[in-house]
């Protein structure tokens, strides 16, 4: 049977689709990509330019028009600040909920769960009002305490599934050497969970890059836009939309995220699920 | 304090999620009952709340939210399941994958504005459209409600279709291939194999995925606020975009908070119905 698979489904079908949706995929993709290599006189024009000119005019206007320095600045700093957060209160968190037996635990761990279903608008008028009263507004280090909060949940419940995996000899085997709980953590947990860690951490990264409502109420100048939001501020008044510096900018944040996901491939839809899943 | 150890280590982790969960929580709903003029507050009773209910925009924004996301949600769950199926067992799966996820890898700010480029700054769809001969002339996807809908549902699809790919695919290569292969000897043609024996041992990883991916586009906000603003009329106006109107455009805050307590309440009790469950089962 050729051109068959053993199931008897067809591989020319299989590719058919398969195929169509990598272009739905690349296909905008390219295109979005054509837009920021193009002068900003073939991006919005009465018939749609297919084969632009090549210009590196966006990059060029980039750097001096606009402070994306301080906008890559502000995303590392908010980005990093807020994953090392994460992991201190979540490491333990994860610890606690998966080696010890204690009233509550359960509960406690689906409180952590539930905050990821909390949506963004309903806590964001408190917690501008929040960050007024703290003096915090349009600041990094209130982005890095969003973002840390926004993933808490998320790393907390990665960690907590990969700590389950741990056999639980491994620590008896040390508590009997006469090692306290948190040399237990410190020398055998964190080592063997070390690949959740990675993943926990590259996920939160991702979601604290994307974030945009409340850096939009946050940040108002230079000193904390981020990427994410600065593209939404890329418009030069009459002549609209900078869409050639937005396309830029969109490929400029994706590349490290692509990177950062290939390493973590194998965990990728372990992470996504926040455990549930062991990919 | 042996006993104490437990809650020493997960304590300051729920005290952080207490303090913009609850507090805000508490701060909204003591907000929704008052008139809020600057930083003057004045009380209303439950003002707000009468106003809220009466007011069609606001049920318009709870209408559109399920309408949007609810188609969204429903194409994403069978393009990813179709694509998985057939993804999951190909030699060249890995790449397959790479590419399908390249979309989800892109801010969802950048999303938006790449897909309000093509259906209205640049009119590319239109135009594609015409050289196809589909249409004669350039649609304003701005100008009808379906159409102004479509647009969110179509960024949404192409973002976030991969991430449920990715999650079947994995759901799918870690099923017991032997029940499947014993079928297939008794003579199970592929269409009811994957009805009657893959799809039933998904169900709880098609839950836990579901869920998250309706959390999120219940939530649904960035699109909204770069590509539509809401128009025509309000029609694809979501739950978020409504109370950051209410709140940050009009300023509006304590009827804004009222909205959000709203919300709050209805997350709470479908997070105690739906969520807890799958996420029990979806270990099991």
């Amino acid at each position: 049977m050729a051109g068959r698979t053993t199931r008897g489904e067809s591989l020319w079908l299989r590719y058919m689709v398969l195929g169509s949706w990598a272009l739905v995929c690349l296909v905008p993709m390219l295109w979005f990509l054509s837009i920021g290599l193009r002068p900003r006189t073939e991006i919005i024009t009465p018939q749609p330019v297919y084969w632009p000119t090549f210009s590196l005019d966006a990059w060029h206007a980039l750097w001096s028009d606009w402070p994306i320095g301080a906008y890559l600045r502000n995303s590392v700093l908010a980005v990093a600040g807020s994953v090392v957060i994460d992991l201190i209160l979540a490491i333990p968190a994860a610890y606690s909920l998966t080696r010890y037996e204690y009233r509550g635990r359960e509960d406690i761990g689906f409180y952590i769960l539930s905050t990821r279903m909390m949506a963004p608008a309903i806590v964001a008028i408190p917690i501008f009002f929040l960050f007024r009263n703290l003096g915090l507004l349009d600041s990094v280090w209130a982005l890095m305490l969003v973002y840390a909060a926004i993933n808490l949940s998320v790393v907390t419940w990665i960690l907590r599934s990969y700590m389950m995996d741990i056999p639980k000899e491994l620590e008896d085997a040390a508590r009997t050497d006469g090692a306290s709980d948190l040399r237990i953590l410190w020398e055998i947990i964190i080592p063997v969970t070390l690949p959740g860690i990675i993943t926990a951490a590259v996920i939160a990264a991702i979601f604290a890059i994307n974030e945009f409502l409340f850096t939009l109420l946050i940040a108002s100048t230079a000193n904390a836009y981020t990427m994410s939001v600065a593209l939404a501020n890329f418009t030069g008044g009459s002549d609209g939309i900078i869409y050639n510096a937005i396309a830029l900018v969109s490929f400029l944040a994706f590349l490290p995220i692509f990177i950062l996901v290939v390493l973590i491939q194998k965990n990728l839809s372990r992470g996504l699920t926040m455990g549930a899943v062991k990919g | 304090m042996r006993a104490l150890f437990p809650y020493l280590l997960v304590a300051p982790a729920v005290t952080y999620l207490l303090s913009i969960t609850l507090y805000p929580g508490i701060y909204a709903i003591y907000q929704s009952f008052f008139l809020v003029r600057f930083n003057e507050w004045i009380p209303v009773g439950t003002d707000n709340y009468v106003e809220l209910f009466a007011d069609t925009e606001f049920w318009g924004a709870l209408l559109n939210t399920l309408i949007i996301g609810g188609i969204a949600l429903a194409v994403e769950c069978l393009l990813a399941l179709v694509l998985a199926y057939f993804a999951y067992r190909d030699p060249f799966i890995r790449g397959w994958r790479i590419v399908f996820l390249m979309p989800m890898l892109f801010m969802p700010s950048a999303v938006a504005f790449l897909w309000k480029l093509a259906f209205n700054d640049g009119r590319v769809i239109s135009d594609l459209l015409m050289r196809l001969g589909l249409i004669s002339q350039n649609i304003d996807f701005l100008g009808s409600v379906p159409l102004a809908r479509l647009t969110l549902i179509v960024a949404d699809v192409w973002q976030w279709t991969p991430f449920l790919f990715i999650i079947f695919v994995a759901a799918l290569q870690g099923q017991d291939q032997e029940i499947e292969e014993a079928a297939r000897l008794d003579g199970a043609r592929w269409p009811q194999i994957f009805w009657n024996i893959s799809l039933p041992m998904m169900r709880p990883v098609i839950a836990v995925a579901v869920i998250l991916r309706g959390i999120d586009i219940t939530t649904m906000f960035t699109n909204v606020y770069i590509m539509t603003n809401g128009t025509p009329g309000g029609t694809t106006e979501t739950i978020s975009y409504f109370i950051y109107r209410q709140g940050f455009r009009t300023f509006n805050f304590g009827y804004a908070s009222a909205a959000a307590v709203i919300m709050l309440i209805i997350t709470v009790v479908s997070a105690q119905l739906i969520v807890k469950r799958a996420f029990r089962s979806g270990r099991a």
